[in-house]
């Protein structure tokens, strides 16, 4: 009884039986058959999951016969891993599908039927193992299809279904011609049977018949541009519909194509070259689409052809054994998400991306609509992310770096289009749209569960290590749940929590793991402790916030190149997130996203390039490295230095740093950056020092540095906003890191760290006084302010100290950072870049003097009278961070010596500790001896004013008590000389800032939004069009490979 | 080619109906022809699948009185691919008559059944 | 007209394709090893001198339990797209056919129903089956509407008819499962005497089923595009 109720047969049978019987309940009970329906549908997807269960568990592949007789006499039909999932993937999709169209089939029993002899139709073109039957199914499902489509009654859904008609009905043709000539061929109609007679397909009948099987399959997954059918159709008929078109009908195909495969060897250059195109192209013209579902239409397109590339090339590679993760991975990401965007946009019936705004306003529907795309982007935990990660390690290890990179750059332009679309949901609305009912929301819910569940279920493939690097993610979710808590409860939380996982994980880390463990973590803690400050509820803030922190920590931890790329693209996706919660974000929020995602996948390829040349996932192994180490190197440090924003492709930082919210800037800046430092530091110390190649790479990577410090300063010195001030500044400073990490040798590496540490402790601090200020004043444009030094002493005295930390003269630890990179220089012979340096410092001092005096002195406005200072929880950091600056400035070998140790190990020590004496071979400096010649510099006049005042006439002057031009003032205004306060030097230097990078991303944006447009030309909207190209297809296929032989 | 043989010209006629079938689908603009260009490329392709099963000289694969059971084998065509056109009639049939539909349907609410009108979904 | 020519271009090309399978195209000279065992094993194994129906019912049984499907498929399509809102506009009635027309009608209809049943009927045994037979009978149908345009089928009865045999089909190939050698099996009945009508085990009831199927699915269908359906 049990085995008949678990034979994979009755995954047809009960399909069809049930299908039939439908119509006969007709108008009597709809409940009844409403019953019927979902519990077909039900046991349909449970069958396959149980099965999928024990085949993974090892069970055998369960071979079914009919009619009593086995092949090739009779039909057999498999049922083994693959087969299981992707039919457990297909009708888990019917049934949340089913669940989600239940209004629309409500009065149809016959649609019913249709819908639940779909799904048995596409389980019977996966399983069955007999060509002509497969054509039986192809039929079946596409005859379903067609009597779907027609739920729809407008005249493009009828005109787009009747198109749809016209190429899948030539595509079948031409597939069942195939299969017949291959039955003339080998004498048989059983696919196993053919693959073992296949050398008797050839000669011309043979390459014919090669060629219409694969045309015939190769539509069916509608390749580029003989497929505006398939787009008409995602565009017109029912979302629901769509949906199954999209991922059940593609899924059925993609497993044709894995059956014809063997076949049809010498057509797998060809069909590879149709994949990759189809995938490429379908995500450029996506960008310019401006309907959500034809949008989702392209998306479906070049994920599916993905799969079948994925398919094809690992085939070709003969690495068969990664196809489960890989095509499996995308198959069943590719299936979850567009389902669950197709039935997302039905809900909301929306028809334009751009009218998806005001979706802020409703959580749910955000994090489902969000967690749904970063799905379809490929990003962690979901089975997408791992699935590309092997595929690119296996492609790159096959020497297949060319389709390494049409695989990179087509999911950048699909990142691109859907993040967009993000973007607009999260602009504000004026109108509240109803929530759609829960029903119809309930699937979209369960296919973001299946997401996680089955990134879960991909990770595990890659060892318990991997699977803990999800940690971060689990929390994070955890948190999210609890969401409804009073703000500061949740901030508290998250501190507790990070300062926990620190504790737990400090004693695993040394070296410069310990270093930047210190800086990302404590740091991290430090800035988050400012978050205390607001006491709104930030949903979706602090659990973002944690993921983002405990990232750092699997960052550090990790010791293979994927866990490094896991936890970087868990800080990518937490931050993206964060920063758009910013109030006037929305526009930079796409552009920090892109080039975080191009700075991802530039790592990615360097991973993969590094594994195929060392053989070797982990992280310490990139030394083993020999030939190709210049381009594993580029390849990392141009992706790294995309997120360093070094100059050229800085022009995402500085509206993300200015528009985040005031605390978080402060984080990007102080310790997200340092994130970058850490991976390029690992980079370099490793790949850097293995010369040819890798030494020009280092020469660019310096010169790179010092552009951006000298750029960074210069374009710093002309902003009137605060915090896009401090964010060119920030630009700046990590150029000089930059260039210290390039020279390759122990100073400038001690100077690299010694700079990092700096920034973090006075770019904190200026962020974090920035943050008050604004709070405060309510601005962001320095000139509305001014004399803030009597309402918020504190806060001018931890910028003052963060300035002169900054800025580079004795006595605080600015000094020791410039005498370090400076000596590191001419150590290395880099004599203009040494001037260079030095130049930008003193370009640097220009907005620092800006910032206190436009700030803090001057003239206080009048409406500036009663301002309170900074809040405590903003202050107490700040406090800490000024300790520790003060503390290193009179103890900077406390800093110096753990960091030559710790550099010591990887390159051969140039620079001595020796007590308070750091020396080089160019000289020395004893930190502890500037600091009390400075400091009695200083006290000195100090203490004879402070007497002198005792005995002296002292005049307290007033705010107007001066006379300019013989007119006393009357307006702080006009007395406060602030704006556009460097127009001299602007008119002098500004030729060197013209935006020529905004006006080079601007172009290479145009420029692809435009050859989408170019190639979307293809699309005339004739049905008769679409048919030619169906048959163009077939001839040049043919052509191409078979008429050649 | 070897020599003029049945099924070779009834092959080549199934071929030549192909292509007939294409003209008419790709060329006429009126929808109801471009059905009938697909029922003629539907009816070459059963011409072509009979073809290849034939066996020279071969007759109807019936096992009754006319033909004798022990030298069957050598004296009947191949029974599959006439199954096989049968089960292709059926389908072809089918979608032939789906089409139809569609273009009543069209041609109730465009009322036109130009396929130059049908261009409503384009980029 | 650049478009003319890349089509008639396309066209020679395909055209060259197709030489290139019809010069080379060899005919057979005996069957090969597959049908071989079907024709030498075919008649005692299954118990149908029609080979053609053995292949068809059993041996490949799935595909034309896919075939109708299809058909099933495809008459639901048809009433999906002609019933719901809209489907054809009569807007004025038929003409009556001519008095001859249906006169002759009038005696052919039961005889041409009776030829469908005969031609299901003896599908094991002579050419013909189950979808031939159902094709007759919708023919006759099909002279029905032609004589009487007024006519309306009896819409219950025919989806009865035609859900229960398709149901039938089914459970006649589950039964094959449990009684025979697998799903489709004819052989859950007993094979009978070779050449009568009522041999070859379940063939016969198969194609009953089929026919009937057939035969009330094709009038359906026929129906909707006659418009005025209910």
């Amino acid at each position: 009884m049990v085995d008949a109720l678990i034979n994979p047969l009755n995954l047809v049978i009960v399909g069809l039986g049930i299908g039939f019987l439908l119509p006969l309940v007709d108008g009597r009970s709809p409940a009844i058959r409403r019953g019927l329906f979902h519990l077909t549908l039900a046991y349909q997807a449970l069958l396959p999951l149980l099965w999928l269960m024990w085949l993974a568990d090892g069970a055998a592949a369960q071979e079914i016969q009919t009619a009593g007789f086995g092949p090739p006499f009779s039909i057999n039909l498999r049922l083994g891993l693959e087969e299981a999932l992707f039919v457990a993937g297909v009708n888990l999709a019917a049934l949340l599908g089913g669940w989600y169209l239940g209004d629309l089939l409500r009065d149809r029993a016959a649609a019913m039927s249709a819908f639940l002899i779909l799904a048995m139709g596409i389980d019977g073109m996966i399983m069955t193992r007999d060509l002509f039957n497969l054509f039986i199914f192809i039929e079946i499902t596409a005859i379903a299809t067609y009597g779907l489509l027609g739920l729809e009654r407008s005249a493009a859904a009828l005109t787009a279904g009747f198109k749809y008609i016209i190429a899948t009905s030539l595509a079948s043709t031409f597939f069942l011609l195939g299969v017949m000539l291959f039955y003339y061929l080998t004498g048989t109609l059983n696919i196993d049977g053919m693959r073992e007679q296949v050398g008797l397909v050839q000669g011309p009948i043979g390459m014919v018949a090669m060629a219409l099987l694969v045309a015939g399959v190769v539509i069916e997954l509608k390749p580029y541009p003989a497929n505006g059918w398939g787009l008409d159709v995602y565009e017109s008929v029912p979302p629901g519909i769509a949906a199954m078109v999209s991922v059940g009908v593609s899924a059925g195909a993609l497993f044709a194509l894995y059956k014809v495969l063997p076949l049809t060897a010498p057509y797998l250059p060809a069909m590879a070259a149709i994949a990759g195109a189809t995938f490429l192209v379908s995500n450029i013209i996506g960008l310019k689409q401006k309907k959500a579902r034809r949008l989702l239409g392209y998306s479906s397109i070049g994920q599916v052809s993905l799969v079948a590339l994925a398919l094809l090339l690992l085939t070709r590679l003969d690495q068969t054994a990664a196809i489960p993760l890989v095509v499996g991975g995308l198959f069943v990401n590719h299936l979850v998400a567009k389902a669950g965007l197709f039935w997302l946009a039905g809900a909301l019936s929306r028809e334009n991306i751009a009218d998806w705004h005001g979706l802020r306003a409703r959580p749910l529907l955000l994090v489902l609509f969000g967690l749904l795309l970063a799905a379809l982007a490929g990003l962690p935990p979901f089975p997408g992310f791992w699935a590309k990660w092997e595929l690119v390690m296996q492609l790159s290890a096959g020497g297949m770096s060319a389709w390494v990179a049409l695989i990179l750059i087509g999911s950048l332009v699909e990142a691109v289009y859907l993040f967009r679309w993000f973007g607009h949901a999260m602009q504000p609305a004026d109108e509240t749209a109803s929530t759609p009912a829960m029903p119809q929301l309930l699937p979209v819910v369960f296919a973001v569960l299946g997401l996680f569940g089955s990134g879960h279920i991909a990770a595990r493939s890659f060892g318990p290590d991997t699977l803990a690097t999800l940690l971060p993610v689990y929390v994070a979710i955890a948190l999210m749940l609890v969401d409804g808590l009073p703000g500061r409860l949740k901030a508290m939380l998250t501190l507790a929590i990070v300062a926990i996982y620190s504790v737990f994980i400090a004693p695993e880390l040394a070296g410069l793991h310990r270093l930047f463990g210190i800086l990302l973590l404590g740091g991290g803690l430090l800035i988050a402790a400012a978050s205390l400050y607001r006491d709104d509820s930030r949903h979706g803030y602090y659990p973002l916030l944690t993921l983002l922190l405990l990232s750092f920590g699997g960052l550090l931890q990790a010791e293979t190149s994927l866990q490094f790329f896991v936890a970087w693209e868990f800080i990518t996706l937490s931050s993206y997130m964060l920063l758009c919660m910013g109030r006037g974000a929305a526009p930079f929020t796409l552009s920090y996203l892109i080039f975080s995602l191009g700075s991802a996948f530039l790592l990615l390829a360097g991973f993969g390039l590094a594994y195929a040349h060392s053989g070797s996932a982990a992280l310490a192994d990139l030394v083993r490295v020999q030939q190709g180490s210049g381009w594993v190197l580029g390849l990392l440090a141009v992706g790294f230095l995309t997120k360093a924003g070094a100059l050229g492709l800085h022009v995402w930082l500085p509206g993300a740093y200015a528009e985040a919210d005031d605390d978080f800037s402060a984080m990007l800046s102080a310790v997200l950056g340092k994130a970058t430092i850490f991976g390029l530091f690992i980079a370099v110390m490793q790949l850097g020092v293995k010369g040819g190649a890798a030494t020009a790479v280092m020469y660019v990577v310096g010169w790179v540095g010092l552009l951006t410090a000298f750029f960074g300063a210069l374009m710093a010195i002309f902003q009137e906003d605060i915090k896009r001030m401090l964010a060119y500044s920030s630009m700046g400073q990590v150029g000089y890191m930059i260039a210290a990490l390039a020279t390759g040798t122990h100073m400038g590496w001690v100077a690299a760290g010694y700079l990092t540490v700096n920034h973090l402790l006075f770019k904190g601090l200026l962020f974090l006084v920035a943050a008050g200020v604004i709070l405060r004043v309510g601005q962001r444009e320095m000139y509305r302010m001014g004399g803030l030094i009597q309402n918020m002493p504190f806060s001018f005295f931890a910028m003052l100290i963060a300035i002169i930390a900054l800025s580079g003269v004795p006595p605080l630890t600015g000094f020791g950072g410039k005498w370090l990179l400076i000596n590191a220089l001419l150590e290395k012979g880099w004599y203009w870049q040494a001037g260079l340096a030095f130049f930008a410092s003193a370009v640097a001092f220009l907005y620092l003097f800006r910032m206190i005096h436009t700030v803090f002195l001057g003239q206080r406005k009048r409406a500036h009278k009663d301002l309170r200072e900074a809040p405590l929880p903003l202050l107490i950091p700040q406090g800490v961070l000024v300790l520790v600056i003060l503390v290193f400035s009179v103890q900077p070998n406390w800093l110096v010596g753990p960091l030559a140790e710790i550099m010591a190990g990887h390159a051969p020590q140039t620079l001595v500790v020796n007590g308070t004496l750091v020396q080089s071979g160019l000289g020395y400096w004893d930190g502890f001896m500037i600091i009390n010649v400075v400091g009695a510099v200083f006290m000195v006049p100090l203490l004879m004013l402070l007497v002198l005042s005792r005995f002296m006439h002292v005049q307290k002057v007033k705010q107007f008590n001066i006379v300019f031009a013989a007119e006393r003032p009357e307006s702080p205004e006009t007395t406060h000389y602030a704006y556009d306060f460097y127009r001299f030097y602007e008119r002098a230097l500004g030729f060197l800032i013209v935006p020529r990078a905004t006006a080079f991303w601007n172009g290479v944006t145009e420029w692809s939004h435009s050859l989408g447009g170019g190639l979307r030309t293809f699309y005339t909207g004739n049905g008769q069009t679409y048919a030619l190209y169906v048959l163009l297809y077939l001839v040049a296929l043919y052509l191409a490979v078979g008429g050649s032989t | 080619m070897n020599e003029l043989s049945l099924s070779a010209i009834t092959l080549a006629t199934g071929f030549g109906l192909l292509l007939i079938g294409m003209w008419g689908m790709l060329v006429r603009k009126h929808i109801i022809r471009i059905i009938i260009g697909f029922s003629l490329i539907d009816t070459g392709i059963h011409m072509i699948m009979v073809s290849l099963g034939y066996t020279r000289g071969g007759t109807a694969p019936i096992i009754d009185a006319a033909v004798e059971r022990a030298t069957a084998v050598n004296t009947v065509v191949d029974p599959i691919p006439s199954a096989l056109v049968l089960t292709a009639i059926v389908i072809g049939l089918g979608i032939t008559a789906v089409m139809l539909a569609y273009a009543v349907q069209i041609h109730t609410h465009k009322k036109t059944l130009s396929i130059d009108d049908c261009t409503d979904g384009k980029w | 007209m650049a478009k003319r020519l890349l089509i008639v271009l396309t066209l020679i090309l395909l055209a060259f394709m197709f030489w290139d399978v019809a010069g080379n195209y060899v005919e057979k000279t005996a069957l090969e090893a597959l049908p071989g065992r079907y024709v030498a094993q075919g008649p005692d194994e299954l118990g149908a001198p029609n080979l053609v129906t053995a292949v068809v019912v059993t041996y490949r049984g799935l595909d034309t339990l896919g075939e109708v499907t299809v058909l099933f498929l495809s008459a639901i399509a048809v009433g999906l797209l002609l019933t719901l809102g809209g489907g054809t506009d009569a807007a004025e009635p038929p003409k009556r056919a001519s008095e001859i027309v249906e006169t002759a009608v009038e005696y052919l209809f039961p005889i041409v129903i009776l030829l469908g049943v005969y031609i299901f009927a003896n599908g094991h045994l002579t050419p013909g089956g189950g979808f031939q037979g159902g094709a007759v009978i919708a023919s006759a149908t099909l002279l029905l509407f032609l004589s009487l345009p007024q006519s309306r089928l009896r819409h219950g009865l025919l989806s009865a008819t035609e859900s229960l045999s398709g149901f039938g089909y089914v459970v006649i190939g589950v039964l094959g499962i449990a009684l025979a050698g697998g799903f489709l099996d004819n052989r859950v009945l007993p094979l009978g005497e070779y050449g009568r009508l009522f041999s070859a085990g379940a063939i016969p009831v198969i194609y009953t089923f089929i026919g009937l199927k057939v035969g009330t699915e094709l009038s359906a269908v026929l129906e909707r595009f006659k418009g005025n359906a209910p």
